[in-house]
């Protein structure tokens, strides 16, 4: 069970043909080019299908002495006939990290609204993720552990939280623990998929640990070396000890397995979408274009609600008619 | 073969003020600030397109057929309704106006030529009866667009009103002697426009069940004559001609509404950004729209036949400009088979 069926992973929505055009994403790349061809590159005049703008551009010229102005059902900044585009090919660079920066936005903001109503907590996102397993302790380990948690917990260690008490014990040490203050709600910067209030955390932390836990390849069991306070589904692994510090506390997806996949990305390129994505996501709210564009100023070309352009023509000197 | 789209020669040399096919044939009406009506065929080869030219002393605003070919009426900014013999060339004035006249339209079934002008009346002209003045119909306010089915007459007027008007009524006041008193006319319905602008155009549905029109502010409304509730729920309206320039919504007015005769629900509007667009009011999606023309559209028509569109386009005014200047032509844009059909729902 490589791939969940429900939703695609982040890295199949980049990879996704699509049309620059019109921002339609498609299948398959054969289906992208006979949308292209059927909706931006037909000729109104005869039907013919031709391959690119420039195609029709030529042929509506020779064939129908006309002149091709724009390419038609296109987006209003993606008319002109300047760039050449088949397929995927062709499409500058700024449009692709546009393109991507927004298919993830709203990957995401999927991804968070579909958290938010289901409750389930952020998958792992990303290829070679495995279900979570059971993990099935031996009485040994289990031993083991409870005496690790005991130890610390003698020793002092107030980074502990009471919800991780391995074993439903009786309450040994009565003292509230202190709670880290970025546990139990994220830290402000760390909102921008509105993530869900924290799903329940009492009693046993998922055992197998947040696949996302840096230091531990997935699969292998993170309570089996030091001990481990808080494997929490905070993704991105929980603050405190025996971890390396979250980077930023950039949002989750960001950790850097979803951008192997993002096409025609260099270096700076990559380090551009996730700035862009990250600055994005520090916005209280993700305001989309269609938000933008209601604020648009409007400018109306003939404004006079009164008078029509006619009369307004006819006072006009050289129409001067005076009734005789 | 001739191509697709093709201009007319040669065009009109001042703005167009409106294009009427004759009801059965390819022959097209133009009429133009230019002073001039001009009679073209539109299938004729180029040498031969303009039929002929027919002077008048102001600048013509609006130009209709009678119910056939052999004469033409005229609206002119010089207050005069006139009828133009096509073939012999020679006009005489039907009534005069107290302002510019600025609309008329002919209907064929009550055989009742209407004319509307600035001074906010309608000379309604029995055709049957030759020389019988109109009758003078005060509106509410100024006209700005009328359009006819075989019983009704719709007004677009200033403070965004629309009348309808029964013809029968109106058939039977032109029969009538009257010295040229003014007389108001209880409408069918008055109605106050949908959208919150200026009526630029007005176009009723060749099904004679409702009609289009649209405003300064680069929207279309369609609207249904029948008052039930269940009828005026269908009626709606959508934003058009309007582009994008950094960041700004530049809004065109929607200067032309044609209705195609075959495909009764497709309609094409042509606005001031110089676009014309083709649209299925049945299913309210855009059919196709078509290249820019190189000014703004002043005049749309469809063949009876279906078969051609004109489209005339020509300098619009705008906010700001003291004058107009642009190229004004009129273009026949000959309409494949499935061009002008509507598409499915979505």
């Amino acid at each position: 069970m490589g791939k969940r069926k429900g939703h695609p992973s982040v890295e199949d929505v980049l990879a996704r043909p699509w049309c620059y055009y019109c921002e339609r994403d498609f299948d398959d790349l054969k289906i992208l080019i006979s949308h292209q061809k059927a909706k931006h590159f037909k000729c109104d005049r005869c039907g013919r299908r031709l391959n690119t703008a420039g195609g029709l551009s030529v042929h509506m010229n020779q064939v129908h002495k006309e002149q091709l102005a724009s390419v038609e059902n296109a987006l209003p900044n993606r008319q002109g006939l300047e760039v050449e585009i088949f397929g995927m090919e062709g499409i500058p660079d700024d449009v692709v990290m546009t393109h991507n920066t927004r298919v993830m936005q709203q990957y995401y903001e999927d991804a968070a609204a579909r958290r938010a109503k289901t409750g389930n907590p952020m998958s792992g996102s990303g290829e070679g993720h495995k279900r979570k397993q059971i993990k099935l302790e031996t009485p040994d380990e289990l031993t083991k552990r409870f005496q690790d948690w005991k130890r610390r917990k003698l020793d002092g260690d107030t980074t502990m939280g009471n919800t991780e008490a391995p074993l439903p014990l009786p309450v040994v040490d009565p003292a509230p623990p202190v709670i880290p203050a970025s546990f139990g709600q994220p830290p402000p910067t760390a909102a921008p998929f509105a993530q869900p209030p924290f799903p329940g955390h009492n009693g046993f932390a998922p055992p197998g640990g947040a696949p996302f836990m840096p230091g531990f390849p997935p699969g292998q069991a993170p309570f089996s070396g030091a001990p481990m306070p808080f494997a929490g589904s905070l993704p991105g692994g929980a603050p405190g000890s025996g971890l390396p510090p979250r980077p930023g506390f950039a949002p989750p997806p960001m950790s850097g397995v979803q951008f192997p996949g993002a096409p025609g990305g260099t270096a700076a390129a990559v380090d551009d979408l996730i700035a862009s994505v990250t600055s994005q996501g520090a916005k209280p709210a993700t305001p989309t274009e269609k938000k933008g564009k209601g604020k648009d100023k409007t400018r109306m070309i003939y404004s006079d609600n009164e008078i029509s352009p006619e009369e307004k023509m006819a006072r006009l000197s050289r129409y001067a008619f005076t009734a005789a | 073969m001739s191509s697709a789209q093709y201009e007319l020669s040669p065009p009109p040399s001042d703005v167009i003020s409106a294009i009427r096919f004759a009801p059965n044939s390819s022959r097209l009406l133009v009429s133009s600030w230019d002073k001039n009506v001009y009679l073209y065929d539109v299938r004729a080869p180029a040498a031969e397109q303009l039929v002929r030219k027919y002077s008048l002393s102001a600048p013509v605003l609006d130009v209709c057929f009678g119910d056939d070919e052999s004469h033409a009426y005229t609206a002119s900014l010089d207050w005069t309704v006139r009828r133009i013999n096509l073939e012999t060339g020679e006009d005489t004035v039907l009534s005069t106006h107290k302002a510019g006249a600025n609309c008329v339209a002919y209907s064929a079934k009550t055989d009742l030529l209407v004319s509307a002008s600035w001074d906010g009346q309608l000379h309604v002209h029995a055709l049957s009866k030759p020389g019988q003045p109109p009758a003078v119909i005060q509106l509410p306010a100024k006209p700005f667009s009328i359009s006819v089915t075989s019983d009704k007459l719709v007004v677009g007027m200033a403070n965004r009103l629309v009348d309808i008007y029964d013809l029968k009524p109106l058939e039977k006041l032109a029969m009538q002697h009257n010295a040229g008193t003014p007389q108001t006319v209880e409408p069918l319905q008055r109605r106050e426009s949908s959208m919150k602008f200026m009526t630029r155009a007005i176009a009723c549905m060749p099904s004679e069940l409702g009609y289009a029109s649209s405003s300064i502010e680069g929207r279309v409304s369609v609207e249904w004559f029948d008052p039930s509730d269940e009828a005026q729920a269908k009626k709606y309206a959508f934003k058009c001609h309007r582009e994008t320039v950094d960041g700004i919504d530049v809004v065109y007015p929607v200067n032309a509404l044609a209705y195609h005769s075959v495909h009764k629900a497709t309609f094409a509007s042509g606005g001031g950004d110089g676009h014309v667009a083709l649209w299925d009011g049945a299913t309210k999606r855009r059919i196709r729209q078509y290249q820019k023309f190189p000014s703004s559209i002043a005049a749309l028509a469809f063949s009876p036949n279906g078969r051609y569109l004109a489209v005339a386009y020509s300098p619009g005014f705008e906010d700001g400009k003291e004058d107009m200047a642009g190229p004004v032509g009129v273009a026949i844009r000959e309409l494949s088979e499935n061009e002008t059909k509507g598409k499915g729902a979505k």
